[in-house]
């Protein structure tokens, strides 16, 4: 009986110890970031307004590199309308879904508050890309600084016309991060060049025949015009258009880039195009919601991970570039697709499941 | 009383009398109204550059407004004019992109368009569906297929355009360095559609089927021919107009077209083209069009500001609207 209870006890005081030293091992993992890694069933999901456009893609191509390291899966999706409800729709269809993170492009601030908040609450991590919801609980936020694209393409114009003249604006007033950009185009232009003055604030709703119009008629009052600034890539055509008719050197500039824009640029029709660096947009937002998602992987020195808040509530700025004739074939969206090994711009959109 | 009788049918009373009567007389003066009022407070209004500016810019939606009236006459209306403008495009383009020879090109993208609109018109009279409904899942569905054809990418014809001055000129081009190429297509359309509205059989069938259906039908006419038919044209008509884009625009966004069914409608609406069919003229319609066109120019004109232009130009689109049926009221009220 005494042998019988010794080795029960021996086997307790076993048990015992090796409990611990899993229990030390565990928390070591906790506290340290060990690998950066997820499990197969891990899904994280990108969510945009008008999905065709082309603008996202080499963000998906970002998000979906990240995905491919990170050992995770992911998705693209969100709405092909022009519309806040159609995007919210399309986010809590995702939602439904149960995903890991939500990494979203909303096309106007507060409509999406309560459903970023929900999602979080849900457990779900999301983090905002390229427009924001600030007033949301998201948990970070990657752009492009949309009013340093803003301040750079009016200090690009307003340089080469030499300070003087007048330059206008062609504007979406519907989309925050464009009206963003815009007003940092016209304070930088009244802060800085006392000179130009901008005589036009239209708003072309991204339509050709509007961007057209508005600078034909503009140049009738103001044959000075010597610049012309687009926060997106439809408006601007129409606007470039009108400038190449007039023949009288006005500079159009957009932020932006598609095959038709890259085109006129190559052919001097349009005088820039900013971009944004979208590949790294997604890169890092992909990266942001990884981390998001996985509190338990970092160690910050704040008191949030103890009162179990976001950990982060940064913003992280994706840069930008100015596309130039020498440098505009890197940015057909088709070539680039295949040179990182995509059969086509629709295999390079398409899911990816990890493991 | 031989003098009296020979008097009151004299052409010119005649035509004095007509032009009192006809609706389009309201809209006439409201639009010299503000030629007036703009030449005297804007000293660009009356310009030639500017005026340049206003027929290159009616040409595109003055061609889709034509094909929305006929439509609208037969008892419908289409929300797909747009998108199916796109499309059209969109094939085209390809096809032009793909080396095929541009007249064919074009040729591809009208009978696009034409399938679209007979397919339509098969769905709104064999199913007696609404045009509204209809029209609606076709706007996403010709979008659709250009997001499927395209992959989201637009199509560049910057470098073809190059090479194919003809195609650029429609689009580009003015006609003895002064009138835009595009605005003597449209002229060419409007004046055709016009006339073929006032004086044709064929389109007196249109208004009877907009007009009174069963009444049509009974005085046998094919209602649903009429009906396909005029689904048809309107699609054509927008293909036709999407050349005019592609040339002008040199290719094809993804979203080109989007809310051009929106300023076709309302064109037509304030031009006194009846949502309920059977009424209207296409000169009315293309009035409403000249109206809504004015007072963008204006706006542009003026500087007003972005926020702005969206608040006033529905303000005065909609006094417009209420000013013209005010005066038709009286002037019925007047006639009985």
């Amino acid at each position: 009986m005494k042998k019988f209870l010794a080795l029960i006890l021996a086997l307790v005081m076993a048990f015992s110890l090796i409990a611990c030293g899993q229990k030390a091992n565990q928390g070591g993992e906790s506290t340290n970031t060990n690998t950066l890694s997820g499990t197969a069933d891990e899904t994280y999901v990108m969510n945009v307004f008008v999905s065709g456009v082309e603008y996202w893609f080499p963000v998906y191509a970002g998000m979906k590199d990240a995905c491919k390291q990170l050992g995770v899966s992911c998705s693209y999706g969100g709405t092909t309308e022009y519309d806040a409800q159609a995007q919210v729709d399309s986010f809590e269809a995702d939602l439904a879904k149960s995903p890991k993170g939500i990494l979203i492009s909303p096309i106007v601030e507060d409509a999406f508050v309560e459903p970023i908040n929900r999602a979080i609450s849900q457990g779900v991590a999301v983090v905002t890309y390229a427009s924001d919801s600030p007033d949301s609980n998201r948990q970070a936020y990657v752009t492009s600084d949309n009013a340093h694209e803003g301040a750079i393409a009016a200090r690009t114009i307003c340089d080469a016309m030499g300070g003087t003249g007048s330059v206008m604006v062609l504007r979406n007033p519907g989309q925050d991060n464009h009206n963003r950009r815009c007003d940092a185009f016209i304070s930088t232009v009244e802060a800085e060049y006392p000179n130009i003055k901008v005589v036009a604030d239209v708003a072309t709703n991204q339509n050709e025949q509007n961007g057209y119009d508005a600078v034909m008629a503009t140049y009738q009052k103001y044959p000075d015009l010597g610049g012309v600034f687009c926060p997106e890539g439809v408006s601007i055509v129409g606007g470039a258009k009108a400038a190449k008719e007039l023949g009288t050197g006005i500079r159009c500039l957009c932020v932006d880039t598609n095959d038709t824009l890259l085109d006129m640029l190559k052919e001097g029709d349009m005088f820039g195009l900013i971009c944004p660096d979208q590949y790294m947009q997604g890169y890092l937002g992909m990266l942001s919601l990884f981390v998001a998602a996985h509190p338990e992987k970092v160690n910050p020195m704040n008191e949030r991970k103890a009162l179990n808040e976001n950990i982060m509530g940064i913003s992280i700025d994706n840069g930008l570039t100015i596309i130039t004739k020498d440098t505009a074939d890197y940015y057909y969206v088709a070539k680039y697709a295949q040179s990182i090994g995509y059969a086509d711009v629709n295999d390079m959109l398409s899911a990816y499941k990890a493991g | 009383m031989n003098e009296t009788q020979v008097k009151k049918s004299s052409p010119v009373l005649d035509f004095f009398k007509r032009l009192k009567n006809a609706r389009e007389t309201s809209l006439i003066l409201i639009i010299v109204a503000i030629c007036i009022v703009l030449s005297i407070t804007n000293p660009y209004f009356a310009k030639w550059a500017n005026i340049q500016t206003l027929l290159g810019s009616i040409a595109i939606n003055g061609i889709l407004t034509i094909g929305m009236i006929i439509v609208m006459i037969s008892g419908g209306l289409d929300l797909s004019i747009g998108a199916v403008m796109c499309m059209s495009m969109a094939f085209s383009a390809k096809a032009i992109t793909l080396g095929v020879p541009p007249i064919l090109a074009i040729l591809i993208g009208l009978v696009g368009a034409a399938v679209c609109g007979f397919v339509i018109g098969q769905i709104v009279t064999k199913l007696n569906l609404s045009h509204f409904i209809v029209t609606l899942c076709f706007m996403g569905i010709a979008r659709g297929v250009v997001y499927v054809m395209t992959s989201g990418i637009s199509i560049s014809l910057v470098s073809n355009l190059k090479t194919m001055p003809t195609l650029a000129f429609i689009g580009s081009g003015y006609i003895g360095g002064t009138v835009p190429m595009s605005f003597v297509i449209f002229l060419a359309l409007a004046i055709a559609a016009d006339l073929y509205a006032r004086k044709s059989s064929g389109m007196r069938k249109v208004y009877y089927t907009g007009s009174n259906e069963m009444a049509a039908k009974h005085s046998g006419i094919k209602i649903n021919r009429v009906k396909v038919l005029a689904c048809v044209a309107c699609s054509v008509l927008a293909g036709i107009a999407s050349v005019i884009y592609m040339s002008k625009y040199s290719g094809v966004s993804v979203s080109a077209g989007e809310g051009a069914e929106m300023t076709a409608l309302s064109a037509a609406v304030i031009g006194g083209v009846s949502m309920n069919g059977g009424k209207g003229t296409v000169a009315g319609g293309l009035l409403g069009l000249l109206f809504i066109v004015l007072i963008q120019d204006a706006m542009n004109l003026f500087s007003v500001q972005a926020f702005w232009q969206d608040l006033i130009r529905y303000v005065i689109v909609l006094l417009a609207v209420i000013l013209d049926v005010l005066q038709e009221r009286a002037r019925k009220k007047k006639n009985s």
